[in-house]
């Protein structure tokens, strides 16, 4: 197939719907959640009714199963509205993917079902409060049991705990083993042995809810485990590869916001006589945000296609969450000095954007794991 | 019974109009074209409550412009229409509203229409007339400034709420009717993403003009834009600096008051 950058009609539709819903739904909350740190369950559900929610669960379990550049389209437009709620709209995609890649066909009939029938919330555990970079040493304990397991151990920052009804959890077998112990189960909230800390208060994203899940014995069925023992480290890394490219998405939203932003205040706001815009000195600082909001949202497209044609993307999608969630750091950080003084109080959109983003280097793969596992991939090139 | 609604696709609201190089018209490079959202909108969503309610099987849309007016109909066809038709201009072709309801008679003639539906007036040149010309063209009748649309009394009829300057009117009108909506009863459904993927496989037809054009038996008449200019930039807004509501409150009082001398 020719490269070609026009969407087709239906993702201009889709996009259109996700623009409206951010608009219309999000927008208006963004700055209170913001302050309050309150979850809008309201917007989640409605994003569910509308089927923004589990867009990569695919048809034959209810879901809408869109292609990732969709997907993408879809994560920018509601990004640039707040990025605290995307990612909590996101994190189904995240949980339920492990079910979509590692469940046998029954256990997606039964898992990935009632998120399409009726607005529910699912949680993606993997990071542990001694270490999220190094997944493979992870410490959740499984331990088998007759036909079940019983896990324990703890689970932090894990988004949308609180709310969630379900928890994909990777625990090992075996300590010993390191990355071949490695087993992914699905955790009914409601299973003895599961408990919640209290949510985290964070520096941004603060729509969206982040919590510690604790696992003390719970006891989960054999007919729940996600592919053989040893396979969940694969799984959870399989996982990631899908949506990372996302996570780029949802960099270039908050960027794209940051831009519009600077850039009308720029014509708007004069100094020495003219519009700020016309001092040299800002209109670089645009003229650079430009090139760095335009490469972050093609490098997402590059991913998501590579990801859609069945191609190998772990370079690429790394590179794009990378690049994106760094350009979308310092794109706000230059919104902030173009509003000067008022780019520094809350009553401006700015500043919020700055904390949201920060976020986008740090989750998913923290942005220095990303450049080790962008420079091994490109290394296999030359060995 | 079945319904036509006929929808026009207007450049979105918050849209940066320019002059087009003829002088004559808006320029459409560029703009975001949507359906001639709230009016049209609530004009599919009363068309499709009332197929809801059992009052009608088939809901259509049809819409005269360019081919990129092909989203707004598909926008109809997310939000529950049955099928659409797109009576295809091409570059340059502009109608007023009479040739407009003309060439959509025209159209909406060879199919059943025991309803015609229409939003009030277009978001764009708000003339508001397309929906009585259409009534003309079609020989039937139109009702304009309706707020509601209900099914009761005797079969072959239609209930009708009407807003005039005197007072609201409850009308018993018999079918084939052109109804202009004022306000729909409930607000517009938002089409969900498995409404939108599932429009892609409903019927829309691409009918170029020409084809409807020798239908007519003789040319639409119509009148041709001369001249077309944006308003004058707004001046005169005055910004008053407080540091409380009070003080606001005191200048903002003073100023009406003393210069402009409203109070
Ligand atoms: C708001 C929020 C939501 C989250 N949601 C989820 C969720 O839903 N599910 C989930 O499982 N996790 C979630 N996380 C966890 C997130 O993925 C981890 O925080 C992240 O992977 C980093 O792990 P860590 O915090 O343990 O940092 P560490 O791994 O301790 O790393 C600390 C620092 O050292 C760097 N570093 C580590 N190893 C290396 C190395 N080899 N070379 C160079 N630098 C290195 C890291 O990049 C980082 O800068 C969330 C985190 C946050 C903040």
């Amino acid at each position: 197939m020719p490269i070609s950058f026009d969407l087709t009609p239906e993702q201009r539709e889709l996009q259109g719907l996700a623009s409206k819903f951010a608009r219309e739904e999000m927008t208006p909350r963004a700055a209170e959640c913001d302050r309050t740190g309150r979850f809008p369950e309201e917007v989640y559900r409605r994003a569910w009714e509308l089927g923004l929610m589990n867009l990569n669960v695919p048809a034959e379990y209810g879901g809408s199963g869109l292609p990732l550049l969709d997907q993408c389209l879809i994560t920018e437009e509601l990004a640039s509205a707040c990025g605290g709620m995307t990612t909590s709209i996101l994190a189904n995609c995240l949980a339920l993917q492990p079910i979509n890649l590692g469940g046998s066909p029954e256990q997606r009939e039964r898992f990935l079902k009632p998120f399409c029938s009726e607005y529910r919330l699912a949680s993606f555990a993997l990071t542990e409060p001694g270490g999220g970079s190094d997944a493979g040493a992870l410490k959740t304990r499984a331990i088998r049991e007759g036909d079940s397991y019983l896990l324990t151990g703890q689970k932090c920052f894990i988004t949308n705990a609180p709310q969630a009804s379900l928890y994909t959890v990777f625990a090992t077998v075996d300590p010993e083993k390191k990355h071949a112990g490695i087993t992914a189960f699905v955790v009914p909230r409601e299973t003895p042995g599961v408990s919640l800390g209290r949510e985290e208060d964070k520096l941004g994203q603060r729509a969206s809810s982040t919590a510690t899940v604790t696992l003390e014995r719970a006891r989960v069925p054999l007919q729940n485990r996600l592919g053989g023992e040893g396979e969940g480290f694969k799984l959870a890394m399989a996982t990631l590869d899908s949506t990372r490219t996302p996570i780029g998405a949802l960099a270039v939203g908050i960027a794209r916001a940051a831009l519009e932003h600077a850039s009308r205040y720029a014509l708007q706001r004069s100094s020495f006589g003219v519009p700020i815009a016309q001092h040299q000195a800002i209109a670089t600082k645009l003229g650079t945000m430009v090139q760095e909001l335009e490469a972050s949202r093609l490098l997402t497209w590059l991913s998501a296609w590579m990801v859609d044609q069945g191609k190998r993307a772990t370079l690429e999608s790394s590179v794009a969450k990378c690049y994106a969630s760094d350009s979308a750091m310092h794109i706000c950080d230059e919104a902030i000095q173009i509003f000067g003084g008022y780019g520094y109080m809350r009553d401006y959109p700015v500043e919020k954007l700055l904390r949201d983003a920060k976020l986008c280097q740090i989750y998913e793969g923290a942005n220095e794991i990303q450049r080790l596992v962008i420079a091994r991939e490109y290394l296999r090139r030359f060995s | 019974m079945e319904a036509v609604v006929c929808i026009k696709p207007v450049p979105e609201a918050d849209s940066r109009l320019r002059v087009a190089p003829s002088g004559a018209t808006y320029d459409p490079e560029g703009l975001r074209y949507t359906l001639n959202s709230t009016y049209d909108e609530a004009a599919v969503e009363e068309a499709l409550r009332l197929r809801e309610a059992g009052a009608i099987e088939k809901v259509h849309v049809v819409s005269l412009g360019p081919a990129r007016a092909e989203e707004g109909v598909r926008y109809a066809l997310a939000m529950g229409a049955d099928d659409g038709l797109l009576l295809e201009t091409g570059p340059g072709d502009a109608f007023d509203p009479g040739a407009t309801a003309n060439l959509l008679a025209g159209a909406i003639q060879t199919g059943p229409h025991d309803l015609v539906l229409v939003g009030r007036r277009a978001g764009d040149d708000e003339t508001g007339m397309v929906g009585s010309a259409l009534g003309e063209h079609l020989g039937i009748p139109s009702f304009a400034f309706v707020t509601g649309i209900s099914v009761e009394g005797p079969s072959g009829s239609l209930r009708l709420r009407r807003f005039t300057e005197a007072g609201e009117e409850v009308l018993s009108v018999s079918l084939p009717v052109v109804v202009s909506l004022l306000k729909g009863a409930q607000d517009p459904r938002t089409p969900t993403l498995p409404n939108i993927l599932k429009a892609r496989r409903k019927p829309l037809v691409h009918q170029p003009l020409s084809e409807v054009l020798a239908r007519l038996p003789a040319p639409p008449v119509r009148s041709l834009p001369v001249r077309f200019d944006l308003p004058a930039p707004r001046t005169g807004a005055r910004l008053v600096e407080y540091q409380n509501p009070s003080e606001a409150a005191e200048k903002l009082v003073r100023l009406l008051r003393e210069e402009a001398k409203v109070l």
